[in-house]
C-alpha cells in the first residue's frame, strides 16, 4: 500500500512538474506559438500506448501458454490503459489540428492507423464484455488480442502505401525532426511523466482484475459447498 | 500566448480522460469489494 | 485420421449440408445485390464515378455479405452440440477449422461468381481481358476474408450478440485486406489495367500471416 501510494504521488508530482515545462519552460514554436504545446501530451500518449500494447500481447501469449489468470488480468489492464492513452492522442490531436491546418482530421497513415487500432482494441474489451465464462474469455481474448497486434503492422503499411499513391494534402511530417535541445527535454520529461500516467492506470485495474477473480473463486467456492447458485454478483458482467 | 484556448482545452481533456478513468475504476472497487463482503457474510451465515 | 483426409471429409459435409438448401447462399446473394442497388440510390454515380468507386462498393458488399455468411458457420455447430461431436472425433482441431475455411470460401467465390458479372452490368464496367488477374485478386482477397472471419466466427459462436460481434471483431482487421483489394481491383479497372504488384503482395502477406496465425492458434479456438 505505502509503496502503491508514494509512486502516485510521485508520478502526479512528475505530470505537475511535466505540464508546467510544457507550458512555460519549453521555448516558443516559431509559426505555431502557444498550441505546439499540445505536442508534449499527444506524442507521448502514442509511446505510451505502443508500450501497452506490447504489454498486452505479451500477455496474450503468455496467458495461452501458461493459463495462468495473472496474465489474462494484465492483458485487460493492458488494454483498457491503452485504449485511454489512444483516447487523448485521438482527443489532443484535432485540437491541435484545427488551428494549425485549418481541418479537424485527416484520413494520413498516421491517423488512419491510429483510429483503426483504437476500434480493434475498444472491440476486444466488448468482446470480454459479451463472453460469460471466465476461462473462455481469457482465451478468446487472448487470441483476439493476437490477431490485433499482427494486424496492426499490416494496417500502417497498407495506409502508408495507399496514401503515398493518393497523396494528401502535406502535413507536418516530422514532429521529432531537428527539434530544438531545450524542446527535446521538456518531452523526454513528458514522455517520462505520461508513461507513469499509464503504468499507474494498468496498475490499478490490473488491481481490480485480480479482486475480481478473487471474487470469482469465492462464488464457485460457495456454490460447490451449498449447491445453489449465489445470489451475488450475477448481474455483473 | 496565441491559440491558448486549444492548449488550455487539450490539457483539460487530458486531465478528464485520465480522472474519469480512474474514478471508474475506484467505483468499480469499491462495489467489488461490498460484494465480496456479502458473499463472506453469506458463507459464514450457512 | 490424417488431418487432410479429415479435412475433406468435413468439406464434403459442410458443402453437402449447404448445398441441399441452398439457403444461406440464396440470402447471402441477395443481401450483396441489395448493397450494390443500395449505393446507387445513395450517391447516384455517373459513368467516371462508376469506375472510381466501383472497386470500393464491390469489395464492401462482399465484406458486409461475408460477414453475416460466416456467422452461422460456427453458430449452427452450437445448436445441436455439434461442435462437442466434432471436438471428441480423433481429429486434429486444425481440420475442423480448415474444412469450415474452406467450405466458406467456396460459398463466398459463388456469391462473387454471381455478383461481379452483374456489377459489370450495372456499373458499365467491363472485365474484358482483366478476368484472369481479376479472379486472383478476388481469390486473395477472399481468402483473407474467409481464414480470418471463420475464426471470429468460432470465438463469437459462444457470446452473446454474435450477429452484431462478427462484423465489429471483422471489420476493423480487415482494413488492410480492404485497402488492397481494392486498390489492386481499381488497377485492373482502369483504360490500361495493368496489375499493382505491391497490393497484390500486401493480399497475399496479410492470408499468409494470419493462415499461419490460425494454424498455431486453433487449439484454443476449438476447445472446450
Amino acid at each position: 500500500m505505502k509503496v502503491r501510494y508514494s509512486s502516485t504521488v510521485f508520478v502526479a508530482g512528475l505530470i505537475f512538474f511535466a505540464g508546467y515545462a510544457a507550458l512555460f519552460i519549453a521555448p516558443d514554436e516559431k509559426t505555431m506559438h502557444a498550441i505546439q504545446r499540445i505536442f508534449y501530451f499527444h506524442l507521448p500518449s502514442w509511446i505510451a500506448m505502443f508500450t501497452a500494447l506490447s504489454v498486452v500481447f505479451v500477455a496474450n501469449v503468455a496467458y495461452l501458454a501458461t493459463r495462468k489468470p495473472t496474465w489474462d488480468a494484465l492483458g485487460v489492464s493492458g488494454t483498457e490503459a491503452a485504449v485511454v492513452c489512444c483516447t487523448i492522442g485521438l482527443a489532443t490531436g484535432p485540437l491541435w489540428a484545427k488551428p494549425v491546418w485549418g481541418i479537424w482530421w485527416t484520413w494520413d497513415a498516421r491517423l488512419t492507423t491510429t483510429f483503426i487500432l483504437w476500434l480493434l482494441y475498444i472491440s476486444y474489451l466488448l468482446l470480454r464484455g459479451l463472453l460469460d465464462d471466465p476461462e473462455r474469455k481469457a482465451t478468446f481474448s487472448a487470441v483476439f488480442g493476437i490477431f490485433a497486434f499482427l494486424d496492426a503492422p499490416l494496417v500502417y503499411v497498407s495506409n502508408r502505401l495507399w496514401r503515398t499513391q493518393h497523396p494528401q494534402p502535406v502535413i507536418g511530417g516530422g514532429n521529432g525532426s531537428g527539434l530544438d535541445p531545450a524542446m527535446g527535454k521538456v518531452l523526454l520529461l513528458c514522455v517520462i511523466a505520461v508513461m507513469g500516467v499509464m503504468i499507474i492506470i494498468l496498475l490499478d485495474r490490473y488491481r481490480l482484475e485480480k479482486l475480481r477473480q478473487e471474487f470469482e473463486e469465492l462464488r464457485l467456492e460457495y456454490e460447490t459447498l451449498n449447491l445453489e447458485p449465489a445470489s451475488i454478483g450475477k448481474e455483473r458482467p | 500566448m496565441k491559440n491558448f484556448e486549444n492548449l488550455f482545452a487539450a490539457w483539460m481533456v487530458v486531465w478528464a480522460v485520465f480522472f474519469i478513468y480512474e474514478v471508474s475504476i475506484a467505483r468499480r472497487l469499491a462495489r467489488l469489494k461490498q460484494d465480496i463482503e456479502s458473499l463472506k457474510q453469506q458463507m459464514r451465515e450457512r | 485420421m490424417s488431418t487432410s483426409r479429415a479435412t475433406a471429409i468435413l468439406l464434403a459435409k459442410e458443402l453437402r449440408l449447404e448445398f441441399r438448401t441452398r439457403e444461406l447462399l440464396s440470402a447471402t446473394i441477395v443481401f450483396a445485390l441489395v448493397v450494390v442497388v443500395l449505393f446507387s440510390f445513395a450517391f447516384d454515380p455517373t459513368a467516371a464515378e462508376s469506375r472510381r468507386y466501383g472497386p470500393g462498393l464491390l469489395w464492401i458488399s462482399f465484406l458486409f455479405a461475408g460477414s453475416l455468411m460466416l456467422n452461422p458457420s460456427f453458430a449452427r455447430e452450437r445448436l445441436n452440440d455439434t461442435i462437442d461431436a466434432l471436438r471428441m472425433a480423433p481429429i486434429s482441431p486444425f481440420a475442423i477449422l480448415s474444412a469450415k475455411m474452406l467450405a466458406n470460401f467456396i460459398f463466398m467465390s459463388v456469391v462473387e461468381v454471381v455478383l461481379v458479372p452483374v456489377f459489370s452490368v450495372l456499373y458499365n464496367v467491363s472485365l474484358a481481358g482483366v478476368a484472369g488477374r481479376l479472379i486472383l485478386v478476388l481469390a486473395l482477397g477472399t481468402i483473407g476474408l474467409t481464414v480470418t472471419g471463420t475464426v471470429f466466427s468460432a470465438i463469437s459462436s459462444h457470446a452473446r450478440l454474435r450477429e452484431l460481434l462478427l462484423p465489429l471483431l471483422l471489420l476493423p482487421i480487415l482494413t488492410p485486406l480492404l485497402i488492397a483489394a481494392v486498390e489492386a481491383t481499381a488497377s485492373l479497372l482502369v483504360e490500361d489495367p495493368e496489375l499493382d504488384r505491391t497490393w497484390v503482395a500486401l493480399l497475399a502477406g496479410f492470408d499468409i500471416v494470419f493462415l499461419t496465425a490460425s494454424w498455431l492458434l486453433c487449439d484454443y479456438l476449438i476447445e472446450e
